[in-house]
């Protein structure tokens, strides 16, 4: 009997369609598709100037906005032949590593809540809105930012907002423990998650799978230590990794990649306190939104001719390992913008680890994944 | 005499009749006034006040979950409506009400509507055979126990029957869920509840409370009270083992296509069993309405003391439901059958086996005990 779980559906946690056949409570194959959330962002990339794409990325993923912004804007500016302030590559890698904590925090509240926790799946939440809270106090929102420019970012840090940030840090170390109480504590957690949704890294390979999935597989694989971006190279932190590759080892390597984050997050707290300076690049031209430009009539119509040249930035997003390409012809728009969806792979993947389990084991194992259908789709 | 359900419904039977008939002439005073019309008017509000009072209790049940859980999750629970949210249920209640009554095309009608009608009923008549107090039940039947546990029994029939009819592949694999895990652990609580019959040596839950009165059962039975309290759970289908309205995976399990009062039928039938399992817990393991005799007396005499003391423990027990539902994920369908073939039923047949050991050892000379089973 095939099984359509979705578009609707609480199991999805977004617009997707897991089609499963079913024998009985096992499942003997399974069939994702994507593609209700498609709002072709990469086409409407090319009409947009490149400050304007940055609006588009808070869309792609609404859990990492963030990460996705600094993923544009670093192949952007690599296309465009600008150099960065060293302060804002560091807020860069600063807010990347929140999202982080962010998303996980998020996902963690989501997959609880599949294995039928209700209680943290509320204290997750509550956690993440003291990220957000961080998030509106230098961004002024709390999911869409617009926050990086090419050339930098928009606006610095408020006075207090590290030692604010510090607190936040403070508070969120003892609660990870506290969530590891509530689930690896539990006798009917490890019941439901170990030796579910099995991988190898082999496997894992073959299928394109990265992030956290690829991680608890065995592999330190991590393009913030193999491919350092922003200052990645100038902190120290761990590669979370785990072994078995099931449920349980990818909720393993979340909750430790949570604790590498606060600790680059207090690293990069400690840089910038230090060395204050400009957040925007000075030789910007107009049209790019350089800093004497009045805010909102930035120069856009402004038009020059600028060397062409393509960039790609790779980036290890909370959900895997992003990729963008952008394409400057010279022109005021973007050529041709491509992105790499972590999660398209890693959801791609499905029938591979969920054949063979019960119709129950599709929520944690799909929840493990950690999926955001906005990237997926674009 | 002691007040009863049945004297009091009785007294405003008489008032009523009294009054009404007074403005009469004298031929219909004299038959309004009669032991006929007056019993029969009595027991008419006898049900009335066993209704309200059941469903004034479980929807409080219903607030008391919400207002528990929320301080559980760091939360406040329902706050806006009424005084702390205390009427949040009843507009809740209205606005289900209030909602058009649909079908799917497909469904079977007979089955869709009849479904949740029956297990409602079935779950209330329950309220009628359960004493809450001495003589504060709807009657005294010497098996009641055996009665209240077949009637509860009953719902794994009309929860599949309403999840067939829907014609939905979510609703007959929660009810199938359902089905399985209903029966599996009908047989450990009838095991469980074996202990405590040949502790009490009746089936007459007044006998069982009476019989509690010097040494409430949770003491030498807590095997069977475990067996029983996680049995509950899974009839309750409460969390961990709520999977045939699992959320994540199966929608809303069996009332998938249910919307309105139909629905309200279900979630409102689920609290009355919520209910009625805390009740038979205190029932049967907690001593009913009796205090242990070091509680001083001006504790326990005072008018409706009895009540007051039973529903008491019934909302204590119920708290530790809404515990484990706040701090528990949910199991897997075949885990839960495995759990409840091959761990409930050894515990329940040990917990058999000591109730036999505790009988033997209260006819020990020491305890000076007549030898009588159940004595």
């Amino acid at each position: 009997m095939w099984v359509n779980m979705g578009p609707q559906h609480p199991m999805t946690h977004g617009l997707w369609n897991l089609k499963v056949r079913i024998d009985g409570e096992i499942i003997v194959d399974a069939d994702p598709e994507m593609g209700y959330l498609h709002r072709g962002i990469e086409k409407i990339s090319e009409d947009r100037h490149y400050n304007e794409v940055v609006t588009l990325m808070d869309r792609t993923c609404y859990v990492a906005g963030l990460s996705w912004e600094t993923l544009y804007i670093t192949a952007a500016e690599a296309a465009l032949h600008i150099e960065v302030p060293e302060r804002a590559r560091w807020i860069r890698m600063l807010t990347d590593e929140l999202q982080r904590i962010g998303s996980h925090v998020m996902w963690y509240a989501a997959f609880v809540q599949d294995i039928g926790l209700m209680t943290p799946f509320l204290y997750g939440m509550r956690d993440r809105d003291l990220i957000l809270d961080l998030f509106q106090s230098f961004t002024g929102a709390r999911m869409t930012y617009e926050y990086n420019r090419v050339g930098g970012v928009r606006n610095d840090l408020p006075n207090g907002f590290t030692d604010r940030a510090r607190k936040v840090m403070d508070w969120l170390m003892p609660r990870f423990d506290e969530y590891d109480a509530l689930c690896l504590g539990s006798d009917i957690f490890h019941r439901r998650c170990d030796d579910l949704g099995r991988l190898s890294a082999t496997e894992c390979i073959d299928l394109g799978i990265t992030g956290p999935m690829l991680r608890s597989a065995g592999l330190a694989r991590d393009l913030r230590k193999d491919r350092p971006y922003h200052r990645y190279d100038q902190v120290d932190f761990d590669v979370a990794t785990a072994t078995a590759g099931d449920v349980t080892a990818r909720y393993l390597v979340r909750m430790e990649e949570l604790r590498q984050s606060v600790r680059i997050v207090r690293q990069c707290l400690d840089w910038l306190d230090k060395h204050p300076g400009s957040v925007l690049a000075q030789e910007l031209p107009r049209w790019l939104g350089a800093p004497y430009a009045p805010v909102g009539a930035e120069g856009y119509l402004l038009k020059r001719r600028y060397p062409s040249g393509t960039g790609f930035s790779a980036v290890e997003e909370p959900h895997g390992e992003a990729q963008a390409y952008v394409v400057n012809t010279g022109g005021e728009h973007p050529y041709r913008v491509k992105f790499r969806s972590p999660v398209f792979a890693n959801m791609s993947g499905a029938k591979s680890y969920l054949v063979g389990y019960h119709v129950a084991d599709i929520p944690p194992i799909m929840g493990s994944v950690d999926i955001c259908v906005g990237e997926v789709d674009r | 005499m002691a007040t009863t359900l049945y004297s009091v419904s009785d007294a405003i039977s008489s008032l009523l009749l009294g009054a009404v008939g007074s403005i009469f002439p004298e031929p219909v005073h004299g038959w309004l006034t009669s032991t006929d019309v007056v019993t029969g008017l009595a027991v008419l509000i006898f049900c009335a006040i066993l209704l309200v009072a059941s469903m004034i209790n479980t929807i409080m049940l219903i607030w008391f979950e919400r207002k528990l859980l929320g301080r559980f999750m760091d939360r406040r629970g329902a706050m806006h409506v009424g005084y702390a949210g205390l009427l949040q249920n009843f507009a809740d209640g209205l606005k289900l009400f209030r909602k058009n009554t649909f079908m799917p095309r497909e469904a079977d009608r007979l089955g869709y509507f009849t479904g949740p009608t029956a297990y409602m009923v079935t779950s209330m008549i329950l309220f009628g055979i359960l004493p809450v107090s001495s003589g504060w039940n709807g009657g005294s039947l010497p098996l009641s126990l055996l009665l209240a546990l077949a009637v509860f029994s009953f719902a794994p029939l009309f929860i599949f029957v309403s999840a067939w009819s829907s014609n939905n592949k979510y609703s007959l694999l929660g009810g199938m869920r359902s089905a399985a895990q209903m029966i599996a652990y009908e047989v450990p609580i009838l095991l469980a509840v074996v202990a405590v019959v040949i502790l009490a040596g009746s089936f007459d839950l007044n006998t069982i409370v009476l019989e509690q009165q010097n040494y409430w059962f949770w003491g030498p039975l807590v095997v069977a009270l475990f067996v029983f309290f996680v049995g509950m759970l899974a009839e309750m289908e409460r969390i961990p083992f709520d999977l045939p309205e699992a959320e994540a995976e199966l929608v809303e399990g069996w009332n998938t296509e249910y919307g309105g009062m139909l629905f309200a039928f279900f979630m409102l039938a689920d609290y009355v069993r919520a209910l009625i399992g805390s009740l038979l817990v205190v029932l049967l393991f907690l001593g009913g309405w009796t205090m242990p005799s070091y509680v001083p007396t001006a504790l326990t005499s005072f008018p409706l003391a009895g009540i007051f003391w039973f529903m008491l423990k019934t909302y204590a027990v119920f708290a530790i439901f809404v515990w484990i539902r706040a701090s528990l994920p949910r199991v897997r369908t075949d885990q839960l059958l495995r759990i409840g073939w091959m761990r409930m039923i050894p515990l329940a047949l040990l917990s058999i086996v000591l109730a036999g050991l505790v009988v033997l050892a209260r006819c020990l000379p020491v305890f000076g005990c007549v030898p009588t089973l159940g004595g």
